[in-house]
């Protein structure tokens, strides 16, 4: 159930952190977020969220991909889904690395600026699989 | 060999991918020295650092390390897989990689390979950069200021781009995984890079001859400046500890109250120190810290050249810092050949 899932937005542009906030709760989501990776990895940690939206440049120009490789050193956060959501994909050719050679473990890559309807169907998307896999696991406890 | 070229200005991004190969230690500033640490972001990550405190032999082989435990019921167990966890050591200078090829030669390739600092060296990505020497480098007359192998990737700097040395299958994974980063290297790289090549060569300040050291270090086996340097030793054995080619360890075992299980804890000891030399009955070979002092430089710059046909110093003037004496390598050495009057203040009263 989409309503009492959460989602941590981790960005510094505070404009594009509360239209998605204000998208994602309108849609009954729980919304916390952050303005730099390392708070971000903080509540990350604390809260535990069933999804993160991760931007990349932020007070550094990778800042993201570290924070990303970070969290899955974490143990409570191996497994969580992350939106990669950056404008690092637009036609300016900031970004010089690819992530399709696997490196980056993110589910996905969105770019800015990002159709609302698209986000909303890959969080919801995302956070689903997390529910199934979780309530798979609990199935097969209680087995 | 692979050579490739990088932009300075996609560091940032390279580095970013280097997490997919392990923890990334690199060279940070803490205090007023430079370590190999886990940054917490990339702009702390320092690529002008003189040298750091401690060489990067405190990754490979710990000052303190529990090599396995053991338990009357359970018998032994190794701690192999928490020495092969994958390490990405960033921003090791040539001097340091020569270093950790010397500790190779001794834990890696010697009569008793050493487990341990294998799979460490194994899970360990090395990738070297350049450096400016200061008045404490030697590295020149040691000849460890460039290395051709014990790296997987090594960063040269040739104006606005680094060239890019591949040294390993896993520096090219690197390559591969680092995407449009890399571009082919060109003649005016190359030309740039042999004009940089020489100008560092010629900024040693400090140049020490070893072409016939061995030789006059036995004509001066019983000097009396060995004993000058005892008298000011303190045998606080720092120089050891920040040395990148030291590697005597200690043995100790630690049990647990009433009961019989234990571990076994290897650590970093030096033969600096009074006990190194004790053996059992109160037998000393080492007990006047003259002989001690003696005992290094000999086993670095003539022990050594015997058995592995170079001296196990790398130049990289750590002792030249720490030592609170004086006695260093430069010091011992201008002072062997007759080139200074031993060291410069009065010496300390001997204890």
């Amino acid at each position: 159930m989409s309503e009492s899932k959460s989602v941590l937005i981790i960005d510094d542009d505070s404009d594009f952190v509360r239209a998605v906030q204000a998208l994602l709760e309108s849609s009954g989501y729980r919304v916390r977020s952050a303005l730099n990776g390392r708070e971000g990895l903080q509540l990350a940690k604390t809260t535990q969220p069933d999804l993160i939206l991760l931007d990349v440049m932020m007070s550094e120009r990778t800042e993201g991909f570290f924070l990303l490789q970070e969290m899955r050193r974490v143990p409570v956060l191996s497994n969580t889904p992350v939106i990669v959501v950056s404008s690092i994909y637009s036609d300016e050719p900031v970004f010089r690395v690819d992530p399709e050679t696997g490196w980056l473990p993110a589910n996905l890559f969105l770019a800015k600026p990002v159709e609302p309807a698209k986000l909303l169907s890959e969080v919801k998307r995302l956070t689903s699989e997390t529910s199934e896999k979780s309530t798979a696991a609990t199935g097969r406890r209680q087995l | 060999m692979k050579i490739l070229k990088m932009a300075k200005h996609d560091l940032d991004f390279f580095a970013s991918v280097l997490p997919a190969f392990g923890e990334v230690y690199a060279p940070v500033q803490r205090g007023k020295g430079f370590v190999f640490d886990k940054p917490s972001a990339w702009s702390e990550v320092r690529m002008d650092y003189t040298r750091t405190i401690l060489p990067p032999k405190k990754l490979l082989l710990p000052p303190r390390e529990t090599t396995f435990s053991f338990d009357p019921d359970q018998g032994f167990t190794d701690n192999l897989a928490e020495a092969s966890k994958p390490v990405v050591l960033f921003g090791v200078h040539p001097y340091d990689i020569y270093g950790l090829n010397i500790l190779d030669r001794v834990y890696a390739e010697a009569k008793f390979p050493d487990p341990y600092y294998i799979a460490r060296r194994r899970a360990t990505v090395v990738i070297g950069i350049d450096f400016v020497p200061d008045d404490k480098h030697c590295a020149g007359s040691m000849n460890a200021d460039f290395v051709d192998h014990g790296f997987d990737i090594f960063l040269s700097d040739i104006g606005d781009d680094y060239l890019v040395l591949v040294g390993t299958s896993r520096g090219d994974d690197i390559v591969v995984k680092s995407g449009c980063l890399m571009q082919p290297a060109t003649e005016a790289d190359f030309a740039e890079y042999k004009k940089r090549s020489r100008i560092r060569r010629d900024s040693y300040k400090t140049k020490l001859e070893l072409g016939d050291l061995p030789e006059i270090l036995e004509m001066e086996y019983n000097s009396k400046v060995w004993d000058d340097f005892g008298a000011r030793c303190l045998s606080c054995s720092s120089c050891s500890m920040v040395c990148p080619t030291c590697y005597c360890f200690d043995v100790t075992d630690e049990t647990e109250l009433g009961n019989r299980a234990g571990r076994r804890i290897r650590s970093w000891d030096s033969c600096l120190l009074r006990t190194h030399a004790l053996v059992a009955g109160g037998e000393n070979f080492r007990e006047e810290r003259s002989s001690r002092v003696k005992f290094r430089f000999y086993h670095k710059q003539r022990g050594f050249v015997a058995e592995y046909g170079r001296p196990s110093c790398v130049g990289c003037g750590r002792c030249v810092e720490v030592c609170p004496a004086e006695i260093n390598i430069i010091t011992v050495i201008e002072t062997i050949r007759g080139e200074r009057d031993g060291i410069s203040s009065s010496a300390p009263a001997s204890a």
